[in-house]
This record gives structure tokens, C-alpha cells and sequence, in this order.
């Protein structure tokens, strides 16, 4: 085990470093500047501000340079919002788009799972058809669109929760219930979908004839096996949402950290690019290294060692 | 079987419970956001109300959309920085409520018989101050993307550009409450140019011990109508009545909430429910709304042009470009395409600057373009014949890519084929990209927008001058050239506006670049809310503002 967590960690890097360097490349190759501006200006301003980023160096240094500020995790200011280190912003955004992530998948994964195991159990009955219906709708339904539709239903028309801004719990309901929903309907439709696999396979006929109590055979049998599916999207759809959304933040004004993935490449902020990436591709792949070792806890079969399956 | 059921749905419902008050503790200070959230949701219930019971403060709370870039004055140059600064801050002069340059931090000033001496008498802020901040902003090592503002200054381009030094600026303390300023040459709209933020004190020795002092509330000095109380970054900022500004009598709010909210629905719906006291109008909504009665519509300094590009064809040639000027139907585009009450433009400078003998520049230099189908087919023929043409080459009409661009510019594409009988193709390209294809000259017929920064003319009409990094056309002109050089300098204003017409009407005849229309500022008032200044040109004033 330990000698698979060290070379996956091996293996983590050389991505990392893979991943940086073809976003420097990208970044270099796409045209435009973060001093272009609607407003006036001249040369003299332009050159003066290259040199105050060092972007008027060569390639090779600036390529120099973002290894270096990866590797002592200092990205430096901002361009575009030079009182602020990187840092900075990640450092403000990211608890706050954790926060609302982790209530976010907290809901989604329960209610998903809930839904799906009652509509595998009521396979073609009008609870599976309620229920699926209710997760085509979820998954069909962009997220921003229910959000604008919630504010002015809750806020403006009914006026029981603030429409926007991050302050109290009661802010939290609106972009939690938005953001939730779609995941929870593809975990809803993944559980059910493998649940009714599982539950017609031999090892479950059997506990059965041994006389196990229909709830014991689907939580301690049943439900195990069809997880794995759900674990499996768990890496991706975490490191996503924990790391924040870009319109559900903008649409409720949350302070995360979502905007500057957008905002950054738009604006050629080039040190915000690149921190976003880095602390978005190590998020990810950290993510999917959690879910590999959660398959282990959850299917005994999956050996960790090379020769061990043998 | 149903009991377990039941069960684990009690289970489901305490662990997402659970979550919520466990998220509830990590949100660190639950009891002041809540203390804070109540008077806000009082008062969104009734404004009336809620007023009376906040023991009379007067609260008004804006949308400032996103984080400021900057409050270093010559740092932030755009409005989401310079809006709220010019509330925290004042300079020499402040636009007053005519959007003159009236008294500032100066009392007083005398301007020597050359017009190059400016002697500014001030009032709390010691001269040092000027001279600190204005020499930071022309530093090149602090890259002040304003810096060209104070090219008006002697010595100030030489020392921006590398050349010269901070010694060799001509701005001087005489002594603590005396500032001398001389500059490059006389320039009519001086006091103009320094209400502007950039041109705002510093405290030398607050800025000399902590170079962040701007970045953070604790450490903020302002000098001008508010102070500033508290500062989330990217979530809110709040503004206090400053006792000690020279003029608070005046000032009426006590406080000012400035929402980050950047999303034009949600900042609407918050306005509805009361949440906020000004929003723009969605666009969606634009038919609906504009008619309103809580709706201020005012001049904005700005225009939406299309430039032509003099180095590619068919656009060398000045018939075709007039061509494709005289195919344009300006005021369907405004009426039927961008909406909310902006106008057409006929010429280049817009409306809103005053003339030395108090009238409008637009009014006085007239029409300069107009709509005239058989013209431009006319001149169209004429133009390639001269080029020896059979054919038109083809022709690109680019813009960056938006909704409202792209309706424009469909929609000049069929105004160039009915009224010219020219297919053009249409091409869009995300912003940086477009802007940087712009630059280097590689469009042939691009959109192009322009916002004052000072309220002079020839602020606009100066971009056209040859290499000037504004010109972006390749069109170079040695008697257009001198035209602005004397409508910079000319010291008696009348001769000086004569210059500027001349010049913008041969813009027009040369046909470099041709207008579309006018911006204009749209805004949605709360009841009772009255008194904030929008100058066309200058930064939002809440110096008078008040809220009933």
C-alpha cells in the first residue's frame, strides 16, 4: 500500500508538471495582453507595465519563473488586482466556495442515493417514475436558470430568504438547492440503474433464501456494490464543486473563489491563470487518488499491488 | 419495513441538518451577520419604515458590480475603483454640480499671464501630498496606467518614459499650503484634467511607511466626503460621513453600502426587494422599464465608432469609406438594436461639452454623417472606379464578441447590402483577442469604443493624430496633426474650439472611423432617493446625494 501511495505520488507530480507547463505554452500562444484596455493609453504606458510584471523577459525565464513560484507555492500579485497576491484571492475564495461545496455534495450525494435506492426498490412503480422524473428534470434544468428562477420565486415574489450576497445561513439555501440538484439527479439515476443490477445478481437470490430482512440485503449487500459507479464520479464532481462555480457565485454575488477561473483567462492575468490551474489540477488529482483508495475499502477484489491480484 | 424507511429519511434529514449548523459555526461570526442582516430586511420591507426606526441614518446602498482594482489613486484607472474613490477622496478641484471644476482641496488659484503657471492656494492638505502622489504616478517603476494625464506637466512625459527624473517635474511645494505647477504648454482644461483621481493627494508619510496603506480599510486615508469604514474584499465595502472634510456640511448620507454583486438580473431583483436603492436595467427588460418614472437618463462622454483600416483595401480609398459611412442607418440602430434610450451619432464628440460661449460643441459643429443610400452608391462607384475595381474586394466587418455587438453588426450588415449592395461577412473574436488584431492593424472594418477621460474635445479627437497608439486606423495626417497640436495648446478658447471643429469635421470628410451612437448613463432610482451627481464625464459624486 505504502509503496503504491509513493509512486502514485511520483506520478501526481509529473502530471502536475505536465499540466503546468502546457498551460504556460497556451497561455504564451493566445493572443492579447493584460494591458489591453477600451481606455486610452501609449506605448510608454504598456512597456512600463510589462516591465513592472517582468513580461517583457524571455519565454524561458517567465517558464522559469512560474516553476518557481509553483514550487514555493507564491504566485505573486495580481495583475489585474495588484493590491492582492494570488494567494490572496485563493486564500478568501476557496473557503468560501468549500464551504458552500461541501453542503452542496452533502445534499446531493444523500438525497441522490435516497432517491435512487427507493426507485430501484419500486422498480416501474409510480415512485421510480416520480422520482426519475423528477431526475430527468434536475439534469435537464441548467443550474443557473433555476437559480434565477428560485431568487425571484423565494426572494422577490415570496420574500423569505435575501436574494444575493454572503453573509448569514439563510444565504446559503438558495445557491446550495441550485447547485444540487443536477448532481443529485445523475447520482439518483446511477444508484438506481446499478441497484437494479445488483439486486438480480446470484449473491443477493441467495441472502435472500437465507431469510435476510429485504432493508439488510440492500444496505449491506446491495448498496455496496452499487456505489462504485457513484465513487467513481465522486473525484471529478468533487473537485468541481468544492472548488467553486463560476455562475452559480456570480449569479448570488458569493465571494468564491469560481469567477477567477473565468475571469483570469479573460483578462490574460496571467499569475491568476496560473494559480488557478495548478490549485484546480491538484485538487483534481488528489480527488482521484481519495477515490481509488475508496474503491479498495469498498470492493475487497481491487488490490493495490501490482502482482497481488494473481 | 415503512419504519426504516422513515428512518432514513429522519437520517438523511438530521445529517443534512447536521451540515447546515455545522457550516453555521464555521461562518465564524453568525451573530454579527445577523445583527447586521436586520435592519436590512426591515427596511427592504418598507423603506419608509425602515428609515425612521434606524434612528434616522441615512444608508444608501449602491452596486459597485466587482472588487476595485485599485484605491491607490493612480493605480485603479477604471470606474469600478474610481467611482467609489472619488467619494473617499478629493483632488485640487472637484467637478461641482453644474460639472464644472470648481474648488477642491484648493481654495483658490491664479494662472500666470502664459497660461503655463498654475499657484493653487489649499485648505487641510499639505502641498507635499500633491507632489508625493503625482510623482509616484509618473514613476515608470510603479506603472501607473493613468501616468499619461500628467504628461500635461512639464517634465512629467520625460520622467514616465525613462527619460528624465522626478527632479524635473515642474510641480513644486512653495510652502505647506501653496502648490506651483507649471506646464508643457497652456492647457485650457487643466483644472478639468486634475478633478480626475489620479491626480488625488497621497500622504506622503503614511504611503512611505506602509506602501499598502490604500489596499486595506484600517490603513485607508481619505481626505474627502467619506471615509472608509470597512472593506470585504469582493463582498462589500461601507462608506462613513468624514467630520473633518472641509465642505461636510453638505454631505447628507451618513453611510453608503457598496454591494459586489456582478450579475445584472440578481442586482435587479435585489433593487426590487429593496436590498438596493440604485440598478441598471436588465436588458431583457430594457422595453419594460425605460419608461418608468424612477429611471434617470443622462449623458455618458463616449462614443461607439467603427474604424476603417487605411492600409487595407478597399478602405485606402476615401469614396468608398464615405460609401460605407453614408449606408448607415444611426438612428434605427439606436432605437431598434442597443435600446435604452441611447442616440444616434452623427458626429464624433459627443454632447455634453460646453463651449466657451456656453453652448454645445455638438450643437455647434452640427451633423457631421448622415444616412443617404443614393450618395454612397454614388460615391461607392465613384471610389472603385478611381482604384480601377471591377469588383469590390471582399470586406470583414469585426467585432468582439457580444449579444449587443453582434445584433449591431448584423445589423449593418444588411443596411451595407440594401443601401450599398455590398455583401460584407461578419467575424467576432473574444475581446483581447480583437483588441490586440485592432492594434496591429490586421481588421479592415472594426468596432471601436471610446470613454472620455477628461472633459475637452480634443481628448477624443487627439487619438486620430499620426502613430498616436489610439489611432488604429494607419491614417496620418500632417494638417489634422497640427489642428489638435494648436486645440491642445491655443490659449484664447474661442480660436481653440475653432480648431477643434475643423478638426473633427475633417474626421468626418476623411472618413477614418464613423459613428454609430452616443453612451449615455441608465440607472434606476429608489423613491426618495435624489442628489447623486453623474457627470459625463468624471467619476460619480455622492456629495450632495441624499436619501428621504
Amino acid at each position: 500500500m505504502l509503496k503504491y501511495i509513493s509512486k502514485r505520488f511520483a506520478v501526481m507530480l509529473v502530471t502536475l508538471w505536465i499540466i503546468i507547463t502546457l498551460t504556460f505554452i497556451l497561455m504564451v500562444s493566445v493572443p492579447g495582453s493584460p494591458f489591453n484596455s477600451d481606455q486610452s493609453s501609449n506605448e510608454t504606458i504598456k512597456a512600463n507595465l510589462e516591465a513592472h510584471y517582468n513580461l517583457d523577459a524571455p519565454y524561458h525565464i517567465q517558464y522559469f519563473n512560474y516553476l518557481k513560484s509553483v514550487a514555493t507555492f507564491d504566485f505573486g500579485p495580481s495583475i489585474k488586482q495588484p493590491n492582492q497576491t494570488v494567494n490572496d484571492l485563493l486564500g478568501r475564495g476557496f473557503p468560501i466556495s468549500l464551504e458552500l461545496g461541501i453542503v452542496t455534495i452533502v445534499v446531493a450525494v444523500i438525497s441522490g442515493i435516497i432517491l435512487g435506492i427507493i426507485a430501484a426498490l419500486r422498480h416501474n412503480g409510480f415512485i421510480d417514475y416520480m422520482a426519475m422524473g423528477f431526475a430527468v428534470l434536475g439534469i435537464s434544468i441548467p443550474n443557473f436558470i433555476l437559480a434565477t428562477l428560485l431568487i425571484q420565486q423565494l426572494a422577490v415574489n415570496l420574500d423569505i430568504l435575501p436574494p444575493a450576497t454572503w453573509s448569514s445561513p439563510a444565504h446559503m439555501i438558495m445557491p446550495v438547492l441550485a447547485l444540487a440538484t443536477g448532481p443529485m439527479a445523475i447520482i439518483a439515476r446511477l444508484t438506481r440503474s446499478t441497484m437494479l443490477e445488483v439486486l438480480t445478481q446470484d449473491y443477493i437470490k441467495m441472502a435472500r433464501a437465507k431469510g435476510l430482512s429485504p432493508w439488510k440485503i440492500v444496505f449491506k449487500h446491495a448498496l455496496r456494490n452499487a456505489l462504485m459507479p457513484v465513487v467513481t464520479i465522486m473525484g471529478t464532481l468533487l473537485a468541481s464543486i468544492l472548488t467553486g462555480t463560476f455562475v452559480i457565485e456570480q449569479i448570488f454575488a458569493i465571494p468564491g473563489m469560481g469567477k477567477y477561473f473565468v475571469e483570469s483567462i479573460n483578462q490574460r492575468d496571467y499569475p491568476v491563470i496560473m494559480g488557478t490551474t495548478v490549485f484546480y489540477s491538484a485538487f483534481l488529482i488528489l480527488m482521484l487518488f481519495l477515490v481509488d483508495i475508496a474503491y479498495g475499502l469498498l470492493d475487497p477484489r481491487i488490490k493495490f499491488h501490482k502482482k497481488g491480484g494473481e | 419495513m415503512k419504519r426504516l424507511l422513515l428512518f432514513l429519511l429522519a437520517l438523511a434529514t438530521v445529517a443534512v441538518l447536521a451540515a447546515c449548523t455545522a457550516n453555521e459555526d464555521a461562518g465564524q461570526d453568525p451573530e454579527n451577520d445577523v445583527e447586521a442582516e436586520e435592519p436590512e430586511s426591515t427596511d427592504g420591507e418598507s423603506e419608509e419604515e425602515g428609515t425612521e426606526t434606524e434612528t434616522n441614518e441615512k444608508v444608501l446602498r449602491l452596486n459597485n458590480g466587482v472588487e476595485p482594482t485599485s484605491l491607490d489613486p493612480s493605480i485603479g484607472f477604471d470606474a469600478v475603483s474610481w467611482d467609489p474613490l472619488n467619494n473617499l477622496m478629493e483632488g485640487l478641484t472637484r467637478l461641482d454640480q453644474d460639472s464644472v471644476a470648481g474648488p477642491g482641496v484648493a481654495e483658490d488659484w491664479d494662472l500666470s499671464e502664459d497660461g503655463l503657471t498654475y499657484t493653487f492656494y489649499l485648505d487641510p492638505v499639505v502641498a507635499e501630498d500633491f507632489v508625493y502622489a503625482w510623482k509616484y504616478m509618473l514613476d515608470p517603476d510603479n506603472a501607473s496606467a493613468a501616468a499619461f494625464l500628467a504628461y500635461f506637466i512639464e517634465g512629467g512625459e520625460a520622467f514616465n518614459t525613462g527619460e528624465g527624473s522626478a527632479e524635473d517635474v515642474a510641480v513644486t511645494a512653495v510652502d505647506d499650503k501653496t502648490l506651483e505647477v507649471v506646464l508643457e504648454a497652456p492647457t485650457g482644461f487643466f483644472l478639468d484634467v486634475l478633478t480626475n483621481p489620479a491626480f488625488f493627494p497621497v500622504n506622503h508619510k503614511v504611503a512611505e511607511e506602509n506602501p499598502n496603506w490604500h489596499a486595506e480599510a484600517d490603513s485607508f486615508v481619505a481626505n474627502g466626503p467619506f471615509m472608509l469604514e470597512s472593506w470585504d474584499h469582493d463582498s462589500e465595502m461601507v462608506f462613513v460621513k468624514n467630520p473633518e472634510y472641509w465642505d461636510a456640511d453638505t454631505v447628507k448620507l451618513d453611510k453608503i453600502h457598496w454591494a459586489m454583486v456582478n450579475d445584472t438580473n440578481t442586482q435587479y431583483q435585489m433593487f426590487e426587494t429593496g436590498d438596493l436603492d440604485t440598478a441598471s436595467i436588465p436588458p431583457e427588460l430594457s422595453d419594460q422599464l425605460i419608461e418608468s418614472d424612477n429611471v434617470y437618463i443622462g449623458d455618458y462622454g463616449g462614443l461607439e465608432f467603427y474604424r476603417f483600416n487605411t492600409t487595407m483595401e478597399p478602405f485606402q480609398n476615401k469614396k468608398i469609406r464615405q460609401a460605407f459611412s453614408y449606408a448607415l442607418n444611426r438612428a434605427d440602430i439606436a432605437e431598434y438594436i442597443v435600446k435604452n434610450g441611447v442616440e444616434p451619432a452623427y458626429g464624433f464628440v459627443s454632447p455634453g461639452f460646453t463651449t466657451p460661449d456656453g453652448r454645445d460643441f455638438r450643437d455647434e459643429n452640427g451633423d457631421l454623417v448622415s444616412l443617404d443610400p443614393e450618395l454612397a452608391k454614388q460615391l461607392l462607384a465613384e471610389g472603385m472606379e478611381e482604384e480601377g475595381y471591377d469588383e469590390l474586394p471582399e470586406v470583414v466587418l469585426s467585432y468582439s464578441t457580444s449579444d449587443v455587438n453582434k445584433a449591431v453588426a448584423e445589423t449593418m450588415q444588411s443596411m451595407i447590402s440594401d443601401n450599398l449592395g455590398v455583401d460584407v461577412s461578419l467575424e467576432n473574436q473574444e475581446w483581447n483577442v480583437f483588441a490586440e488584431a485592432q492594434q496591429n492593424l490586421e481588421l479592415q472594418f472594426s468596432r471601436s469604443s471610446f470613454i472620455n477621460d477628461y472633459s475637452d474635445p480634443v481628448n477624443f479627437l487627439e487619438s486620430f493624430v499620426t502613430d498616436s497608439y489610439m489611432n488604429r486606423t494607419g491614417w496620418s495626417n500632417a494638417e489634422y496633426d497640427e489642428l489638435i497640436a494648436n486645440g491642445k495648446s491655443e490659449t484664447d478658447e474661442e480660436q481653440r474650439y475653432e480648431y477643434l471643429y475643423e478638426a473633427e469635421r475633417m474626421l468626418a470628410e476623411e472618413m477614418i472611423a464613423t459613428p454609430i451612437r452616443y453612451y449615455n448613463t441608465v440607472v434606476l432610482e429608489a423613491d426618495g432617493v435624489e442628489g447623486i451627481l453623474r457627470h459625463a464625464v468624471g467619476y460619480f459624486d455622492l456629495k450632495y446625494a441624499d436619501k428621504n
